[in-house]
């Protein structure tokens, strides 16, 4: 029976990513996916970008969804193909990245025999998805795919995957397109659709009524828009609040702004800290309180009224208790604030906060992202810096890993623009950014996208560079070679008496033959003479590039509240010495 | 006059946990039980108890319900993370609500050996209300319903008998709000 109104569910698949308007997938192929493969052989619309291992198809997609606002879609096989992306479903699923992960499955009637390239994978992807489904049954395969993208997309995103065993891939149904599929609501978890006005009033009664308030800004509003972006700083303008943003929030807000105190949390500044621990109205703008930004939560902002805007009803009072909160949009919400402030002639010019402007500049004096750049040996500070001012005309995108470098990046590196800064927040993923600099270049082909690396997150991920050097991706890899896993070492000389317990990194390679061998561009910095001109000439080459630039090897990231300790109890330099009570209590944290 | 304890309380105790009983409406699509229940290992909530069954044919809908341990803002917490869970229609706290009923049910196998322990079963049967589901010889099976903590009395009032064997199955609470 040859219905011509039929397909089979690997063209059914193809055409609801086309229906999602999906130009660019992530993957490798191998036994349970062939079907789909055979798909993509015969059609031109989507691109597919072959990774070299499978956690280089999901850091891609999340990259690739972080730098466009897009969801970001990816194709595994069954067994190894699956769990080999179970890491970065993680990380999207912490991070709030709406992603959507399409595996091939062994044939229905294999299921459960154990058979070769078998896995259970939605009972080993349930706890590090947003949904999954296994797919049984052709004639539901359309529903699902768009019913996925709309889940991975709505309310607080994440990462969806849909498994479909083999014989569902050749099995025929019709399909059924996106206008067609009305979506059942309490599925959704949109968030509420109407603006809490109780709520904008309160707040804004209390913007009034504040001496010292705080905006504390985080992913949320990313993930809500550029439109968020635009309203937060209308309100922060009118307002001359102070803002603070978490390590996914840098960007919301322009980070040269006056308003801006930059990133708050361990490694965030003394300002942003100090203000935050002596405010006594906080407006946190989709962010999690999360334990890298609240430190000891019984001494967290003790005095404030705490107002909180998110999505996800779920993180409203789960780590620290608010006044008032709405689990309204964030772009909704800012708009109807903005809006109410405008309607009923607020002015606000009397309330200058003079006087809290004036304690925030003297904490501001204490200039806690200082350091001294010597004459020979680049700090690795100062290559961020430098990277900064020499790309900062360009509309760049950064991406990192995970490490002393990432934490650096935050601090040195200024964003103005939303979407500009793709990191592993949550998890905290090596081996992140240098496949998420490929999906980031994918997504916007001529910016420039730079990858700022610790040499050993990138070895956890390197195979990726043949990816874009396939691709003729030219993205740059900035490499802060200390020869240490920086971020441990510092933490053992902090908390475990400088007992540098493996985290040497011995027997390097030669990045710059390295990259050659890939048959990308090898370029390097030994000292501080070399580093403007290695920076500018790894800018200038219209190919991947590894920039190796070797930087103080002991070199440690400052300001710090170490675990345990309060906002106010931040160490700025390495002359700072810890309360050793906390040092005990900070030990068995993380 | 009162006196000092000989031992310090542990501050914890006075964060005291409250049994909650939880009803939780479900689209019944397979991995839903197990999504609920990885929630709750997942995250170190307590499951006591468990109840799962279809409740709507037609809508495809199950009804779950769940007693567990904790804190107010725990409780809270599992509910959030209950609802945003794509197959979950609803959570609620059956205590959060102006009325609810409760109930559970129970078959207790006993065996005795002699007359007087006979006496005494069938004397707490009565008093319990409990339906005869089977009588033999030596042996009969009660079904007891109604709140958990009636049961629990019920079992415990049972254990004064000594020498009797008792097998026993409950279904955990379930409960309706009004």
């Amino acid at each position: 029976m040859n219905n011509e109104n039929e397909f089979t569910g690997a063209d059914i698949l193809l055409k609801a990513l086309k229906d999602q308007e999906v130009d660019t997938i992530f993957g490798y192929p191998g036994g349970a996916v062939l079907p789909i493969y055979d798909a993509i052989f015969g059609q031109n619309f989507l691109k597919h970008v072959l990774v070299r291992q499978e956690a280089g198809a999901v850091h891609a997609a999340e990259g690739y969804a972080r730098s466009s606002g897009k969801v970001g879609v990816l194709l595994v096989t069954s067994g190894p193909g699956v769990t080999n992306v179970v890491t970065g479903l993680t990380d999207a699923l912490m991070d709030s990245i709406p992603i959507v992960c399409i595996s091939g499955q062994v044939p229905s009637h294999l299921i459960g025999t154990d058979a070769f390239q078998e896995c259970d994978t939605t009972g080993i992807t349930r706890p590090c998805t947003k949904h999954n489904y296994l797919v049984k049954d052709v004639t539901k395969l359309s529903e699902t795919i768009h019913e996925a993208f709309k889940i991975a997309n709505s309310g607080r995103p994440g990462p969806v995957l849909i498994d479909i065993p083999k014989d569902v891939q050749f099995a025929k149904a019709k399909y059924i397109p996106k206008k067609d599929i009305s979506f059942r609501e309490h599925r959704i978890k949109a968030g509420s659709k109407s603006v809490d006005k109780n709520f904008v009033e309160e707040l804004v009664n209390h913007i009034k009524k504040s001496d010292r308030p705080i905006f504390y800004v985080g992913g949320g509003c990313l993930n809500s828009g550029h439109q968020a972006s635009q309203e937060l700083i209308k309100l922060v303008n009118k307002t001359n609040i102070p803002i603070t943003t978490t390590l996914h929030g840098l960007g919301c807000f322009p980070g040269e702004d006056k308003s801006s105190l930059g990133m708050l949390g361990m490694h965030g500044n003394y300002e942003a800290n100090l203000a935050m621990n002596k405010c006594d109205l906080m407006i946190n703008v989709g962010a999690r309180f999360d334990d890298r930004v609240t430190g000891r939560l019984d001494a967290f902002s003790p005095d404030s009224i705490k107002f909180h805007i998110d999505i996800d009803q779920s993180s409203i009072n789960k780590n620290v208790k608010v006044n008032f909160h709405t689990n309204t949009d964030i772009t909704l919400t800012l708009k109807e604030i903005n809006s109410f402030i405008e309607s009923n002639n607020i002015d606000f010019s009397d309330k200058d906060y003079s006087h809290w402007w004036g304690q925030i500049n003297e904490w501001r004096k204490k200039d806690c992202l200082h350091y001294e750049q010597g004459d020979e040996v680049i700090k690795p500070q100062h290559a961020i810096s430098r990277l900064y001012e020499l790309t900062k005309q360009k509309d760049t995108f950064v991406t990192t890993e995970v490490g002393q470098h990432q934490m650096w990046a935050a601090q040195y590196y200024k964003f103005s623009k939303p979407n500009r800064w793709i990191t592993s927040g949550g998890l905290g993923t090596m081996g992140f950014g240098m496949p998420a600099a490929v999906g980031a270049q994918m997504a916007n082909p001529d910016s420039l996208v730079i990858d700022i690396a610790g040499e050993a997150s990138f070895l956890m991920n390197i195979q990726e560079i043949a990816t874009a050097v396939q691709y003729k991706l030219p993205i740059k890899i900035f490499i802060l070679n200390n020869e240490y896993m920086g971020m441990v070492r510092q933490w053992q000389e902090l908390l475990h008496g400088s007992r540098y317990s493996e985290s040497y990194v011995d027997a390097l390679p030669d990045f710059k033959k390295l990259a050659e061998s890939f048959n990308a561009v090898g370029v390097r910095a030994k000292n501080i003479s070399e580093l403007d001109d290695t920076i500018n000439e790894m800018i200038s080459i219209d190919r991947p590039v590894i920039a190796d630039i070797w930087v103080d090897k002991k070199e440690n990231c400052f300001p710090m509240i170490p675990s345990g300790a309060a906002h106010h109890e931040m160490l700025l330099s390495k002359y700072d010495k810890e309360n050793p009570e906390n040092q005990e209590k900070g030990k068995v944290l993380v | 006059m009162s006196s000092t304890s000989v031992y310090p309380t542990p501050i914890n105790a006075f964060k005291q946990s409250k049994r909650s009983v939880l009803s939780v409406i479900v689209d019944n699509e397979p991995g839903i039980l197990a999504r609920i229940v990885g929630l709750f290992s997942g995250r170190g909530y307590n499951i006591e108890a468990l109840n799962v069954t279809v409740v709507d044919v037609k809508k495809n809908l199950s009804r779950i319900t769940i007693e567990t341990l904790g804190e107010e803002r725990v409780i809270s917490q599992i509910i959030a993370q209950l609802e945003k869970l794509v197959p979950v229609h609803s959570a609620t706290n059956l205590a959060n609500l102006s009325e609810s009923y409760e109930a559970e049910i129970c078959l207790v196998k006993i065996e005795f050996e002699n007359e007087e322990q006979d006496q005494k079963i069938l004397n707490f049967a009565d008093i319990y209300r409990s339906r005869t589901v089977q009588k033999r010889e030596n042996i009969v099976v009660y079904e007891i319903s109604g709140t958990s903590e009636r049961i629990n009395k019920f079992l415990d009032d049972l254990d004064t008998i000594g020498g009797i064997k008792v097998e026993l199955v409950r279904s955990g609470p379930i409960g309706l709000g009004i």
